[in-house]
């Protein structure tokens, strides 16, 4: 065993618990904000008219903004010096490990989510995997989120994976 | 009468092996800075060159991970029509793209099915740089009106 392990015991503890329970609430503006950002006018995102006439009862929330819901609103003063947040909503796993990069992320839509609706997030840590790969060992972390709306059904399931090494 | 929309391709009208002429999308600085307002993401590498290139050694302004996402489900969405409906989007972040570089978007339909009564198509999605590195490869999956 090598003195720093990249995996601490109080890291492995964490694995199959729950590590982020956030709520918040679809808002039209905020979602249309999003996809302008994107480029994406899909009139279903802004007509209600429109949105209708495809099947929706409202405009509806562009499936991907899901991901944005539950987000903490962060003072400068938790901000680190590169601008990243200091994330209260999920725990962050202790990692003896200097970088950390996005991995996969795969998500079910099971309904649409209109203004109004409220998402409930929860995080649960699934599991920490030390690998062996060709730049020298690394460690797969994977979470999985249930989106859950104000009936308490699961509206979106997603499994996120993150890389640290 | 609903749903019935010039243009709409319907499930029949999508055969396995179908593609689309790729679509060429450039990110500019504005493009970053609005999502990252958007998103609520503070991170410089997005926003401050000066950051990105000296402290975190990117060579220019970084593409944020989840717009390339938004940006590939947004051309499905244009291809497949507004009465079609993402069922499950996975998507894996393999390379940065940078700002003022072309990102091309592809997408393939690897297969057909019904579901309990939904009609499914299955696709291979990628966004790939101007020097051919895809940086987000992954698949979807899309019902549309029968």
């Amino acid at each position: 065993m090598t003195t720093h392990a990249m995996v601490p015991p109080e890291a492995r503890a964490m694995v199959g618990q729950q590590v982020g329970r956030t709520r918040g609430v679809v808002r039209r503006a905020e979602f249309q904000r999003w996809a302008a950002a994107v480029g994406d006018l899909n009139p279903v995102y802004f007509d209600a008219d429109q949105a209708r006439a495809h099947g929706y009862r409202d405009v509806v929330m562009p499936p991907l903004f899901l991901r944005c819901m539950g987000r903490a609103v962060a003072a400068l003063t938790d901000l680190r010096p590169d601008g990243t947040v200091r994330d209260h909503e999920v725990a962050e796993v202790p990692l003896n490990c200097t970088q950390r990069m996005a991995g996969g992320e795969t998500t079910e839509f099971h309904r649409p989510l209109y203004p109004g609706d409220t998402v409930t997030v929860v995080t649960t840590l699934t599991g920490i995997t030390e690998k062996a790969g060709r730049s020298g060992p690394f460690v797969l972390v994977t979470w999985k989120v249930d989106y859950l709306d104000q009936h308490g059904a699961l509206v979106a399931e997603t499994v996120r994976s993150m890389i640290a090494k | 009468m609903t749903g019935r929309m010039p243009g709409q391709p319907r499930y029949a009208d999508i055969a396995v092996g179908r593609t689309w002429p790729p679509r060429t999308v450039v990110p500019s600085t504005v493009q970053l800075f609005l999502f990252s307002a958007a998103t609520g993401n503070p991170h410089r590498i997005h926003y401050d060159r000066t950051y990105a290139v000296e402290v975190e050694g990117h060579r220019d302004l970084v593409v944020h991970g989840p717009l390339m996402s938004a940006l590939l489900a947004a051309t499905l969405a244009d291809w497949l029509g507004p009465a079609a409906r993402l069922v499950r989007i996975s998507l894996q972040n393999r390379a940065s793209a940078y700002v003022d570089r072309p990102l091309r978007i592809e997408a393939a339909v690897t297969g057909k099915r019904e579901d309990a009564g939904r009609k499914l198509i299955d696709l291979d999605v990628s966004v790939s740089r101007d020097d051919g590195v895809v940086c987000v490869p992954g698949t979807a999956v899309v019902r549309l009106p029968g």
